[in-house]
């Protein structure tokens, strides 16, 4: 009985993981062919760099001073564009229905999302990092920079996918993104932001002074991915 | 029947002893408390300010407990109690925020500045008049009341992150609960200008207004449940009609 049950879990187990790398799998291979989705974000950002150096042309050093915040700031707006994107894609060719109709567990379905969505911000933070340290001089390749980064990425797209998932049902759609999604990861930015700024100086900080901003990073991420799991269920189910 | 007689008695009779009950602690702040040797008469605010963010807070928990209910039984009456308690809520942390401006700008002399418990309360702010906006973007009832229960849901984490944040990030945010040494650390910085509660009479004046925002709370929240149901039984016999012209055409 015992070994019936055992094997029963381990097979549920699996099969989850086998449809979330389903779902990330076709991800992959729509954007392999038409590239919308990492474009897209690219593009935003490229333009929004370049807006921001020439808005803060006349004062160069506080342009320096503000870099980081300015990174997060530019990462969360190109991730709703691509929040937007990926999810609207869904919507437009069915593929959420006939994903609903499979047997396929809903938080599977919410995993695979935020997996696929996570890599492509993460594939455009790269070319982020790379720009910032070209037009504002500052280290942003130091590895606990980037750890921070892709931490603080995970946490927002965690909410993000579930946010994005109830705004393309409404009437407004794409507009009512921004407005609800931005302030729930302000708690995630401010302390990500702080930790990264302490990075930024020839004198690097020691793991004491960024480590309640680094575990406040992480808890947020654990509880958007916990209710998320949770109450995906609810969002997709019409 | 929109609302059953009990009901409407209880409503009655907690709407006068909240009235009653905000005049007699206005006497109180103003009469019985001592005045406060640093800051003067300007610190009576605290007892406005901790009042409503402690019942703000609250109401809050009661949102997310509704929507949670909502998601579990279906029933619209638990919708009805978690768009109340968030209004509500908003109208009592807009409350705290003003009060505790007010207080700032004697007492630090800016209006605002962004502190970590500063900033995080406009999160919570934006947070919740952004469930305004989903409300307000959705037709269907059943999938208004599911989108604003998931995201009641997702909102109370952004604010235990916010709760986190300030106790482990430094703040100077008069500690004055559980915090001697908090407060003794932010006097010498300069920053803490309110030594605390060092009077039974505060102590006893900060629990009569906590409990008249209370019963004004539960007199708002019934008030509005009330509204509620006579709004949706106003729809239903709009559509009623409807359906009847409609029938008979």
């Amino acid at each position: 009985m015992n070994n019936l049950s055992n094997n029963k879990k381990t097979s549920e187990a699996r099969e989850f993981i086998t449809a979330v790398m389903a779902v990330v799998w076709k991800d992959m291979r729509i954007e392999q062919h038409t590239r919308q989705t990492v474009s897209v974000m690219v593009m935003f950002s490229v333009v929004t760099v370049i807006m921001f150096n020439f808005a803060l042309e006349s004062n160069l050093d506080a342009a320096r001073n503000v870099s980081t915040g300015l990174l997060w700031a530019t990462i969360l707006l190109a991730g709703t564009l691509g929040l937007n994107r990926s999810m609207a894609l869904e919507q437009e060719n069915q593929t959420m229905d006939a994903l609903l109709i499979a047997p396929v567990p809903r938080n599977a379905i919410y995993l695979g999302k935020v997996i696929s969505i996570t890599l492509f911000t993460l594939a455009l933070e790269v070319i982020l990092v790379l720009l910032f340290m070209v037009f504002f001089n500052k280290p942003m390749w130091r590895p606990m920079v980037l750890l921070i980064l892709v931490l603080g990425t995970i946490g927002y797209i965690a909410a993000g996918v579930i946010v994005t998932s109830m705004t393309i049902q409404t009437r407004s759609k794409e507009v009512l993104l921004p407005v609800l999604l931005l302030p729930l990861a302000l708690p995630l930015v401010l302390p990500a932001s702080m930790a990264v700024a302490a990075y930024m100086f020839p004198q690097q900080p020691v793991w004491g002074e960024v480590q309640s901003a680094v575990y406040i990073v992480i808890i947020y991420d654990i509880l958007m991915l916990a209710a998320g799991f949770l109450t995906y269920h609810f969002v997709v189910e019409s | 029947m929109v609302t059953s007689p009990r009901f409407d008695k209880v409503l009655k009779i907690l709407n006068w002893v909240a009235v009653i009950a905000v005049i007699v602690t206005l006497g109180i702040i103003f009469f019985y408390a001592p005045t406060e040797r640093t800051m003067g008469n300007v610190q009576r605010i605290f007892y406005f300010h901790v009042g409503s963010a402690w019942v703000g807070a609250v109401a809050f928990f009661i949102a997310l407990f509704g929507g949670v209910m909502y998601l579990w039984k279906s029933e619209k009456k638990w919708d009805t109690l978690a768009l109340a308690s968030v209004e509500i809520g908003l109208v009592f942390l807009t409350m705290a925020t003003v009060a505790g401006s007010v207080w700032g700008k004697p007492a630090w002399n800016t209006w605002w500045l962004w502190s970590p418990r500063l900033t995080l309360i406009t999160i919570a702010l934006l947070t919740y008049a952004a469930y305004f906006m989903l409300r307000g973007a959705i037709e269907d009832d059943d999938r208004r009341a599911r989108f604003a229960a998931v995201y009641v849901i997702v909102a109370f984490v952004t604010i235990i992150m916010a709760y986190i944040s300030v106790r482990i990030l430094r703040d100077i945010h008069p500690v004055v609960v559980g915090g001697v040494a908090e407060s003794a650390q932010g006097a010498e910085e300069g920053l803490q200008e309110f030594s605390g509660l060092d009077s039974a009479k505060m102590g006893m004046t900060l629990m009569a207004s906590t409990m008249t925002f209370s019963l004004l709370y539960s007199a708002w929240l019934m008030n509005r449940i009330k509204l509620q149901r006579l709004s949706d039984a106003v729809n239903d016999l709009k559509m009623q009609v409807t359906a009847r012209l409609q029938g008979e055409n």
